[in-house]
């Protein structure tokens, strides 16, 4: 049985599941705090796939929030949510400094490349050989377009190795911190907060 | 696409501004403010580029990503 297989029959967009409720449900309460004498805050969801956690910040929180993902179905599913939404690769078409807080729960899943099948679920969930495929490039491009006083809320997987990760944002200038996480049978969910 | 995200938009490829062109807008009875572009065109200021906005939504996949989709 595949990863597809597991997930069941949806092949189009990632719909909500445990990570994205995890990753909403902190993120809005550690931002709702940090945004609360601030009116103007901009978010950035990277990877929205149904919009679901974009939607949910943009309730709960006084924060614009723009959501990007590569995915056509997607961006058009998170649209119809009420969500600014944009086709884009990651952060590459954002301004420097745009985003007070930037989101992101990445494809992490370790996967053996004669495993990889091909269609968009395959995008929203596969984080190649290491589960770091787009982790890294993420990491890589995010300070960027970030205030410089600016935090990334990024979930990660023990699949994917959260001490790799953070190791991984150390060298991209990030201090991370762990500000929630949640075990499941076969994982533990973690988000982390990465800090300039 | 709101009129405003222009502000936050940057040509993927150099990061240099857009511009929009051919916009047609939703009726959102003269209040500029909420002036919702439905389709047109957004333009690099520099390298010329042009990315299309489609259904209200811009797609700004660099030129090489545009058209690599899975079935």
């Amino acid at each position: 049985m595949d990863l597809k297989d597991q997930r069941g029959v949806e092949t189009d967009v990632y719909q909500p599941a445990e990570d994205s409720e995890l990753l909403a449900e902190s993120a809005c309460d550690h931002l709702g705090k940090r945004t609360r004498d601030r009116p103007d805050t901009t978010v950035l969801e990277v990877g929205t796939g149904s919009g679901y956690v974009a939607s949910r910040v943009a309730d709960e929180t006084n924060a614009r929030v723009i959501a990007s993902d590569l995915n056509p179905h997607a961006v058009g599913q998170a649209r119809r949510e009420g969500v600014e939404a944009v086709r884009a690769d990651l952060v590459s078409p954002f301004a420097d400094g745009a985003f007070d807080a930037v989101l992101f729960n990445p494809p992490y899943l370790p996967t053996d490349p004669d495993n990889e099948w091909d269609d968009w679920m395959e995008y929203a969930l596969s984080g190649g050989e290491d589960g770091r495929a787009v982790i890294d490039p993420f990491l890589a491009s995010v300070g960027r377009v970030l205030d410089p006083d600016g935090v990334v809320y990024l979930l990660v997987s023990s699949l994917t190795g959260v001490d790799e990760v953070v190791e991984h944002a150390g060298e991209a200038g990030f201090s991370a911190v762990a500000i929630a996480d949640e075990s499941f049978p076969f994982e533990t969910l973690t988000v982390l907060t990465l800090l300039q | 696409m709101k009129e405003s995200l222009l502000d936050i938009l940057r040509c993927p490829l150099d990061k240099h501004e857009l511009e929009l062109e051919n916009a047609t807008y939703a009726d959102t009875d003269g209040d500029t403010d909420a002036a919702e572009v439905v389709s047109g065109e957004l333009v690099c200021t520099d390298c010329g580029e042009h990315y299309p906005i489609d259904d209200g939504i811009p797609n700004l996949l660099p030129p090489d990503m545009r058209e690599e989709s899975p079935a």
